[in-house]
C-alpha cells in the first residue's frame, strides 16, 4: 500500500488464485490510518485472512515538508555548538547575492554542549561532562521537548560519549521524549552531516512512532494478527517495531517503491539493468536497476538537509503533464514551472490558460479527453487548443507542429535527466529496459526511450499503483556498516573477515529479529574504497566475509577496484595507492514473491479510432482498453487503461507478456 | 530558419553535454580542491572559441575559458588542431589566474572537420610554487611554480609521456596531480564524445544555425535587462589590505560603470600598479571577475553562452594589477577581483535595488599548514577557506556563516576529517555574534574557529577586507572586520592577517575569526520582534 499526498494506492495479490488486484482510495490526512482501511477494504473482503503486510508511508515526509516536525533539543561536543548552523557554509546557487540556507530544524537557543573529546582514533582525551548533560535533560523535561538529539565529534569511530548521554537522558526523560545518538543513525564521519541525519530522525520519529503505534493497535482491534511491515528508503522493508526504533528510515518510503517495482519487473523479464521513470503531474523521477539491484546511495539530501542513510537515487527534475509551455525572447521553453494542480493545465477548465504538457497531448489526440484520470475528469479541449494556438502564435508557429514540439523539448529534456544519472554510474542507457509508471510515464516512454537509443519499454500493470506493488515485492533488508578507515597496506585480512563476520552475525539476528525465516536469511558484504586522497568512494562487493581472510585478497581486490573505477570513470591509476573506508554488510530477507496469474483477455470490443499526431502528420489510430489486448500491436495504437495512457507511436510494436506487462519494441529514431 | 522546437532541444544537449563533463571531472577527481572545493569549470566550445555550454563550480572562472584555445590558435595557426590531441596550459597572463589553474582543452572533429573544443580548468594542489602550495609572499611568477604554455600532453590519443615526466618531476604530489589531469583529459573526452554526438544527430548545419539563434535570444534577454537600468556613470572604491609583502600600504581599486541604453561599460584603468606581492592577475580574469558581477545584477543564473556579455566592455590598464604583466606574481589573483565584485554591485545598487545587497565579508580568508605529519612521516599541505557574513538588502537579513562569492560552492572542511587528515585539533567553530553590519535588516555574521597544532607545522595566512570591511547600504553599519590572534590569551599573544610559511610549535593555537556582512537601511527601522529574535538565538551582542 503506497499512501501519497492524494490517494492511497493498494495492490492485492490472492496467493491461492495467483489473482493480483489493485484499487485507490482517497488519503485521509488528519488520521491516514483511515484511508489505509478504506483502500483496504476495496480489495479484501476478510482483512483477518491477510497473511502479510507492507506499506509505505508519507508521515514523517509530510511533517518534514510542513515543518510540523517534534520540537528538538540537540547536545553537542564542546566548542562545536553551531556546526549545525554553520551547515558547511556552502551555497547552491552562485548568482544570488540574496542566498539562504535551507532554515535549520533546531534554533541556535536550542543547542547545548557538553563538554568531552574524542581524538580521531576515538580515543578519549576529556572524559564526558556527565552534569552538563544532566543539565540538557532537565531544560528538555521543563520546556517540554519532544525529543532529544545527541551528536558527539568522532561517535562514528568510538560511541562511548553518546551511549553514556544517551543512558543519562533516557534515565532522566524516560520513554515519552525520544533519544537520538547519531552513530545509531549514521556510523559514518563528517559531524554535519551526521548531525542532521540524527536531527531529522528526531524531528520526524515522535510523528512516525504514533502513526505506527496507532496503526499496529487498529490492526489488532480488527483482528489482524499479522505484523505491519514498513518499505524504508533503502528500498528494503522492516516490521514496524524496527521502523519505530529507526523512523529515519521511512523518510522516502513511497517513492522507493516504483524503484523496487523495477527491481521485480527486471527480475521477472528475466535482465538485470531497468530504468525506472515516474511521471506524474509535476515531477518526474529517474531511479536505476543495475544487475538486478536498486541503485542505492549512502547519502542525499532531502528539502536541502544532508542524510547519511542508505537511500534509493532519485533523480528528479521539474517534468510533468502540467510543465507550463511558454516563450521567452522567441524561444521556446518547457517547465520546470509547473501549473500545478490549481489552476492546473487549460484543458482542467479550472481558469488556467497557459499552454502545459498536458494540452499539448490532448492537442495531438494522444489523451482522450472524456477518459482521463480514468474517467474522473473530463478535459476542455477547446481551452486546450486556444491555449496552444495563443503561444504558436507568439511564436510564429503552426499549432499542431508547436503541440507536438512541447512534447519534444520535455521528452528532451526527460531524456537527458535519464542521461545525467547514467553517466555518473558509467552506464550506457542502450542496455537497459525502460520501466514507465505514474500518471503520465507511459505516454512518453515510447519517446524518451528513442532519443536514448534503448529499445525495450516497459508498461507494467496498474502503472498508477505501481509504487504499491514494487512494496509488495520487496525484500526485508538491514544495513549495518562499519569504519574500516586504513590504507591497503595496512589491511590485515584476518581483522577484516573477522569484522565482516560479527556484521553477519548482527544482520542473521537483526533478519530473525523481524521474522525472516532461517533458510530466507541471506547477507551479502562489500567495502568502500578509494585511491588516498579521493573523496568518491566505490563499493567493491566482496564474495563472502571470509574472503579477506584468503590469500591473494588484496591483489585480487585491488584488480577489483582497479576494474570498477575504470568501468565508472573510464580511466584507473593502478600504481597509486589505494585506501579502505567503511566495511559493509546487508542482510536479506526474501518472501515468497508474487507469481501473477496469465491475464485473461476481456471481450474485444471494437477499438475506436481517432486521429492522433506523430511527425506532423494525423494518423487513424485505435484506441484501446489495456484489458482487451491480445497479441501484438502494431504503432500507431492508444491504450488506456484506469490510471494511465500509453502511446505507441507508428514505428514501434507492443505485445502482452504473461506477467500482464505491456512490452513496446522501440524503434531506432 | 530553423524552428524554435530544435533550437530548444539542442539548447538543453549542449548544457547537458557541460553538465556530463562537469560531472565526469568532479568525481573522479583525486583531490578536495576540485571535487569538495568545485575549483574548477568546463566548457564547450564552437569552432570560433564561442561558448555553447558552460558548467561552472567556481563563478570566477566564468567565460574565460576560451582564451587557451583562442590564445593556441594564434600562436600555432588553425591548422594545429588534430584529432585526439589534449592541451594543457596555465600561463597567468593568459589564463589570468594562478598557475595553480591548468586549463585542458583539446579539439572536435565531426566527420573530419573541426566542430569546437572541450576545455575545463582545475586547481591542481601543487604546481613547484617555492613554498607548498602556494606562496603568500612571491613576489615574481618565477617563485609561483611550473608554467606551461599551450603544449600537447596527449597526442592522437596516447600521452606524450615527456610532459608527464616534466611534471611528475615539478610537483610535490605527483600522483594526485597526475589523477586530477586524467580526470580532466577523461573530461575533455567526455564533451568530445556528446559534441559528436550532437552534430551527429541534427548535423553541423541545424546545430549552427540553432547556435546563432540561442546566442540571439541570450542577447536579447541581457540587452532588455540591461536597458532598464536608468543610464548614468556610477562609481565606487575601496582598498585592498596590502601586496603581502609591504602590510601598511593599501591598494586602491575603483570602478567606474556606464551604463548607456542597452549598453554596460565597466572602466578599471583606476586601480594600483601591478604590485610586488602575489595579487596580480592577467586582464582575461578582470574580465572574468566583471562578468561575475554582471550575473548576479544582470542575467543571474541562466545558464551562458557565446551570446552572454555581448553588450558588456571591460577596460583594463596593461600594468595595473589587473591586467599585470611578465614577471608579476599572481598566486593571489583574485582578493582584489572579489573586491572589485563588490564594488560594482555597490556602485550599480542605487538604481538596482531590487538586485543588490550590501558587501559581504568578502574574502577567501585562507589558513593553511603544511609539515610532516608526526604520525606517519608523510608530508601534508593543509589549505582552507573560511566562511563568513555576507551582507543584509531591503527585505532580508544577511546569512551567516556562508562562503564567499570567489569560492563558489565550496564547503568548510569537516573537523572529523581534517582531524584524520591532518596532525590538527579544531578546539571551536562557532557563529562570532554581533559582527553583522547593524541595520534595518542586519548583515550576517562571521565565525570563530580555533586550531591546536599537534606538530611543528609552517602556517600561511591571507586574510583580506580589514581596510575595507563590509559596508552597509541606504543607512545600514558595517561589519566587523576579520581577526586573527596567534596563542590568544598567552605572553606571546600575536595578531596577524597575513604571513608566509611562519613555524609554529606542536601545542600552539590559531584562532581565526572572519567578518561579517554589511546591514541595510538605518538600525533605528529594525523591528523590535527581529531584534528579540536576535537576542534570543545569541546573534547580535559582543564577539
Amino acid at each position: 500500500m503506497d499512501i501519497g499526498g492524494t490517494f492511497t494506492d493498494v495492490v492485492c495479490y490472492d496467493e491461492r488464485s495467483g489473482a493480483v488486484v489493485a484499487a485507490k482510495a482517497p488519503s485521509t490526512p488528519g488520521d491516514l490510518a483511515e484511508g489505509v482501511f478504506n483502500a483496504l477494504g476495496r480489495v479484501v473482503a476478510e482483512p483477518a485472512r491477510i497473511s502479510f503486510f507492507v506499506h509505505g508511508t508519507t508521515q514523517g515526509l509530510n511533517a518534514l515538508l510542513e515543518r510540523k516536525g517534534a520540537r528538538v533539543l540537540l547536545l553537542t561536543s564542546g566548542g562545536a555548538r553551531d556546526v549545525y548552523q554553520i551547515a558547511r557554509g556552502n551555497r547552491e546557487r552562485m548568482f544570488d547575492l540574496r542566498y539562504r540556507k535551507p532554515v535549520p530544524l533546531v534554533p541556535r537557543a536550542d543547542i547545548m554542549e557538553a563538554a568531552g573529546r574524542l581524538d580521531w582514533r576515538g580515543e578519549e582525551l576529556t572524559p564526558l561532562d556527565e552534569p552538563a548533560v544532566r543539565h540538557a535533560a532537565r531544560r528538555a523535561r521543563e520546556e517540554g521537548f519532544d525529543a532529544v538529539a545527541v551528536s558527539l565529534l568522532f561517535s562514528y569511530a568510538n560511541p562511548a560519549h553518546e551511549i553514556r548521554a544517551g543512558q543519562i537522558l533516557r534515565e532522566e526523560l524516560g520513554p515519552d521524549v525520544l533519544v537520538v545518538l547519531s552513530h545509531e543513525v549514521a556510523r559514518e564521519w563528517r559531524e554535519y552531516e551526521r548531525t542532521s541525519s540524527a536531527v531529522l530522525e528526531a524531528y520526524t520519529g515522535p510523528v512516525v512512532r504514533r502513526y505506527l503505534a496507532g496503526i499496529q493497535e487498529r490492526f489488532a482491534g480488527r483482528g489482524l494478527g499479522v505484523p505491519v511491515h514498513v518499505m524504508q528508503s533503502s528500498g528494503g522493508l522492516v516490521n514496524a517495531g524496527y521502523a519505530m526504533r529507526r523512523p529515519l528510515q521511512t523518510l522516502l518510503s513511497g517513492p522507493v517503491g516504483g524503484t523496487m517495482g523495477g527491481v521485480a519487473a527486471a527480475r521477472l523479464l528475466g535482465g538485470g539493468n531497468a530504468i525506472c521513470v515516474d511521471m506524474g503531474g509535476t515531477s518526474f523521477d529517474v531511479s536505476l536497476v543495475v544487475g538486478g539491484r536498486p541503485d542505492v546511495s549512502a547519502e542525499a539530501r532531502i528539502e536541502g538537509y544532508p542524510v547519511l542513510m542508505p537511500i534509493v537515487n532519485l533523480h528528479t527534475i521539474g517534468a510533468g503533464g502540467g510543465s507550463l509551455a511558454y516563450a521567452e525572447a522567441g524561444a521556446l521553453r518547457v517547465g520546470p514551472e509547473s501549473a500545478g494542480a490549481v489552476p492546473g493545465p487549460a484543458c482542467y477548465g479550472r481558469g488556467g490558460t497557459r499552454a502545459t504538457v498536458t494540452d499539448a497531448n490532448l492537442v495531438l489526440g494522444r489523451v482522450d479527453p472524456a477518459w482521463f484520470a480514468g474517467g474522473l475528469m473530463t478535459l476542455d479541449t477547446g481551452a486546450a487548443e486556444r491555449a496552444i494556438a495563443d503561444l504558436a502564435g507568439e511564436l510564429g508557429m503552426e499549432p499542431l507542429r508547436l503541440a507536438e514540439g512541447v512534447c519534444e523539448v520535455a521528452n528532451a529534456k526527460m531524456a537527458q535527466a535519464i542521461r545525467t544519472l547514467t553517466v555518473e554510474h558509467g552506464v550506457e542507457p542502450r542496455e537497459f529496459t525502460l520501466v514507465a509508471f505514474g500518471g503520465a510515464g507511459a505516454m512518453h516512454a515510447a519517446f524518451i526511450a528513442r532519443e536514448l537509443g534503448i529499445t525495450d519499454v516497459v508498461v507494467p500493470r496498474f502503472p498508477g499503483a505501481f509504487s504499491a506493488w514494487g512494496m509488495l515485492e520487496a525484500d526485508v533488508r538491514r544495513d549495518l556498516t562499519h569504519p574500516f578507515f586504513r590504507p591497503q597496506a595496512g589491511v590485515d585480512g584476518g581483522e577484516m573477515a573477522a569484522r565482516l563476520r560479527e556484521l553477519e552475525e548482527q544482520a542473521l539476528t537483526a533478519l530473525a529479529g523481524q521474522g525472516v525465516p532461517e533458510d530466507r536469511r541471506r547477507v551479502e558484504h562489500a567495502v568502500d574504497m578509494r585511491y588516498e586522497g579521493q573523496d568518491y568512494t566505490l563499493t567493491i562487493p566482496l564474495r563472502d566475509a571470509a574472503e579477506p581472510g584468503e590469500p591473494g585478497f588484496l591483489a585480487a581486490l585491488a584488480a577489483r577496484y582497479a576494474e570498477a573505477h575504470t568501468g565508472r570513470y573510464g580511466h584507473a591509476t593502478p600504481e597509486a595507492p589505494v585506501e579502505l573506508v567503511m566495511l559493509r554488510s546487508t542482510g536479506f530477507g526474501t518472501f515468497p514473491k508474487t507469481s501473477a496469474a496469465p491475464q485473461v483477455a476481456g471481450r474485444a470490443q471494437a477499438p475506436a479510432v481517432r486521429d492522433v499526431i506523430f511527425n506532423g502528420e494525423a494518423h487513424r489510430t485505435p484506441v484501446l482498453r489495456r484489458a482487451d489486448l491480445d497479441g501484438e500491436l502494431a504503432g500507431p495504437a492508444i491504450v488506456v487503461e484506469e490510471t494511465a495512457t500509453t502511446v505507441i507511436p507508428p514505428g514501434c510494436r507492443a505485445t502482452v507478456d504473461v506477467n500482464g506487462f505491456l512490452l513496446i519494441k522501440v524503434n531506432s529514431l | 530558419m530553423i524552428d524554435p522546437v530544435t533550437t530548444e532541444i539542442i539548447r538543453c544537449a549542449l548544457l547537458q553535454a557541460a553538465e556530463d563533463m562537469n560531472t565526469t571531472l568532479i568525481r573522479s577527481s583525486y583531490t578536495p580542491v576540485i571535487y569538495e572545493a568545485k575549483d574548477c569549470a568546463v566548457a564547450l566550445l564552437d569552432r570560433e572559441h564561442q561558448v555553447l555550454g558552460q558548467s561552472s563550480g567556481l563563478p570566477i572562472f566564468l567565460g574565460n575559458l576560451e582564451v587557451c584555445t583562442r590564445e593556441t590558435e594564434r600562436l600555432y595557426g588553425r591548422q594545429v588542431w588534430r584529432e585526439g590531441d589534449v592541451w594543457v596550459l596555465n600561463d597567468s597572463y593568459i589564463g589570468g589566474t594562478h598557475l595553480n589553474d591548468v586549463t585542458v582543452y583539446g579539439p572536435i572533429f565531426a566527420d573530419g572537420e573541426l566542430a569546437g573544443f572541450a576545455a575545463s580548468r582545475a586547481h591542481w594542489l601543487d604546481v613547484g610554487s617555492k613554498d607548498p602550495g602556494g606562496s603568500m609572499d612571491s613576489t615574481s611568477i618565477f617563485q609561483e611554480g611550473l608554467r606551461l604554455g599551450p603544449v600537447k600532453i596527449y597526442e592522437g590519443g596516447r600521452p606524450c609521456r615527456d610532459l608527464h615526466e616534466v611534471i611528475a618531476r615539478n610537483v610535490r604530489f605527483p600522483h594526485a596531480t597526475l589523477g586530477d589531469m586524467r580526470a580532466q583529459v577523461a573530461c575533455a573526452m567526455t564533451g568530445q564524445r556528446r559534441l559528436s554526438e550532437i552534430v551527429a544527430r541534427w548535423g553541423v548545419e541545424t546545430v549552427m544555425a540553432a547556435r546563432d539563434e540561442i546566442f540571439a535570444q541570450t542577447e536579447r534577454l541581457e540587452r532588455q535587462a540591461i536597458a532598464a537600468i536608468p543610464d548614468g556613470v556610477y562609481t565606487a572604491g575601496g582598498h585592498l589590505d596590502n601586496d603581502g609583502i609591504t602590510l601598511e600600504r593599501p591598494l586602491p581599486v575603483n570602478v567606474t560603470v556606464t551604463v548607456a541604453g542597452e549598453r554596460i561599460a565597466v572602466d578599471l584603468t583606476d586601480c594600483a600598479d601591478q604590485a610586488s606581492g602575489p595579487v596580480n592577475c592577467g586582464a582575461a580574469q578582470a574580465v572574468a571577475a566583471v562578468r561575475v558581477a554582471y550575473k548576479l545584477l544582470v542575467s543571474g543564473e541562466v545558464p551562458l553562452n557565446g551570446g552572454s556579455f555581448r553588450p558588456l566592455e571591460v577596460v583594463t590598464r596593461p600594468g595595473s594589477m589587473l591586467a599585470a604583466r611578465s614577471p608579476a606574481a599572481c598566486q593571489y589573483y583574485y582578493s582584489h577581483l572579489g573586491l572589485l565584485i563588490d564594488l560594482v554591485v555597490k556602485a550599480l545598487a542605487p538604481v538596482l535595488p531590487e538586485r543588490a545587497a550590501a558587501a559581504s565579508y568578502g574574502d577567501s580568508l585562507i589558513v593553511q599548514f603544511t609539515g610532516t605529519d608526526p604520525r606517519t612521516g608523510t608530508m601534508y599541505v593543509s589549505q582552507e577557506a573560511t566562511v563568513g557574513g555576507w551582507g543584509a538588502w531591503e527585505g532580508g537579513d544577511g546569512e551567516s556563516a556562508l562562503i564567499n562569492n570567489v569560492n563558489g560552492s565550496l564547503r568548510d572542511m569537516p573537523i572529523e576529517v581534517l582531524e584524520t587528515l591532518f596532525p590538527v585539533r579544531v578546539t571551536r567553530y562557532a557563529m562570532r555574534p554581533g559582527t553583522g553590519g547593524a541595520g534595518q535588516w542586519r548583515g550576517g555574521n562571521g565565525v570563530v574557529r580555533e586550531y591546536e597544532f599537534l606538530g611543528d607545522t609552517s602556517l600561511s595566512l591571507w586574510f583580506e577586507r580589514s581596510v575595507t570591511p563590509a559596508w552597509g547600504l541606504a543607512g545600514g553599519g558595517a561589519g566587523a572586520p576579520p581577526r586573527v590572534v596567534l596563542n590568544p590569551g598567552t605572553a606571546g599573544e600575536r595578531a596577524m592577517l597575513k604571513v608566509n610559511a611562519l613555524p609554529v610549535a606542536a601545542g600552539d593555537v590559531l584562532r581565526c575569526e572572519s567578518g561579517g556582512g554589511g546591514g541595510y537601511g538605518p538600525p533605528e527601522r529594525r523591528a523590535p520582534s527581529a531584534h528579540a529574535e536576535d537576542v534570543a538565538q545569541g546573534m547580535v551582542g559582543d564577539s
